[in-house]
């Protein structure tokens, strides 16, 4: 059984616009770390510690070969997701979005006037 | 029609900065954006008790019929749909005052829990657009 815990990590993984490029530049196949870094204005550590969570979420892997390191995508963890992802939880999650950005915002303009 | 026993319920909540009378006044607007009535296609609302609600988003119909109207603090409603299975499920939403803000809570109970309600082609189609075109490439690898 696909655990809480795991789904957990695989959703608070793909919460970050970040770690999403990142997925989206290994989705295209593997890459060395520099190279995924590259993209980034942001240092180096921060890209780690991106490659982290998403490697606590199974969603990429290391391989060594010969002195170098390739980072590529696995795709389960999200397959694994979707299974659990029920159309009205997907429905209301961005609904409510939604709505509490209009309060959020009509706030910001009140503020400004 | 046989009834599934197995059902599924979600609850969400959200923090909304503004008293609880303007949040439910502007859950029930269809110009308000965010609220299940506003990205409709076409929408019939009656939100009294036992008013009913009919509307379409990319021509998926949805039916329901108010149950509880109590401003500012409570909503209940019916809620059919293909993804109800024919089955009446229940959306609850609750205004709670909680300082200058509002806390909502929203259940949607008595939702049918199996593989067609859980839609897995829908959670992939969810998938892929987080993650363009080549999120469909490197899993079929």
């Amino acid at each position: 059984m696909y655990g809480m815990n795991q789904l957990n990590n695989v959703l608070s993984a793909i919460s970050h616009p970040t770690r999403r490029a990142i997925i989206g530049r290994l989705a295209n196949g593997p890459a060395r770390f520099l190279e995924i870094a590259k993209p980034f204005d942001t240092a180096l550590n921060a890209v780690t510690k991106h490659l982290k969570s998403l490697e606590r979420a199974g969603l990429i892997e290391r391989k060594k070969q010969g002195r170098e390191v390739f980072i590529s995508f696995r795709g389960e963890p999200l397959r694994e997701v979707a299974g659990w992802v029920h159309e009205y939880e997907r429905f209301w999650h961005t609904h409510l979005d939604q709505f509490e950005q209009y309060f959020k915002d009509k706030k910001k303009k009140e503020k400004k006037r | 029609m046989t009834k599934s026993t197995k059902t599924i319920e979600f609850k969400f909540e959200r923090t909304i900065p503004a008293p609880p009378g303007e949040v439910f006044d502007a859950w029930l607007n269809p110009k308000i954006p965010g609220n299940p009535w506003n990205a409709a296609d076409k929408l019939l609302l009656n939100s009294k008790v036992d008013g009913f609600f009919y509307w379409t988003f990319k021509g998926t119909p949805h039916y329901g019929r108010f149950t509880e109207v109590e401003r500012p603090a409570r909503i209940q409603h019916t809620w059919m749909s293909p993804n109800t299975l024919g089955q009446e499920s229940t959306v609850t939403v609750t205004f709670q005052k909680n300082g200058e803000n509002t806390l909502m809570t929203l259940v949607h109970s008595d939702l049918p829990d199996d593989d067609k309600a859980r839609s897995h082609e829908k959670g992939w189609n969810y998938f892929l657009n987080i993650f363009p075109e080549q999120f469909g490439n490197a899993s079929r690898k």
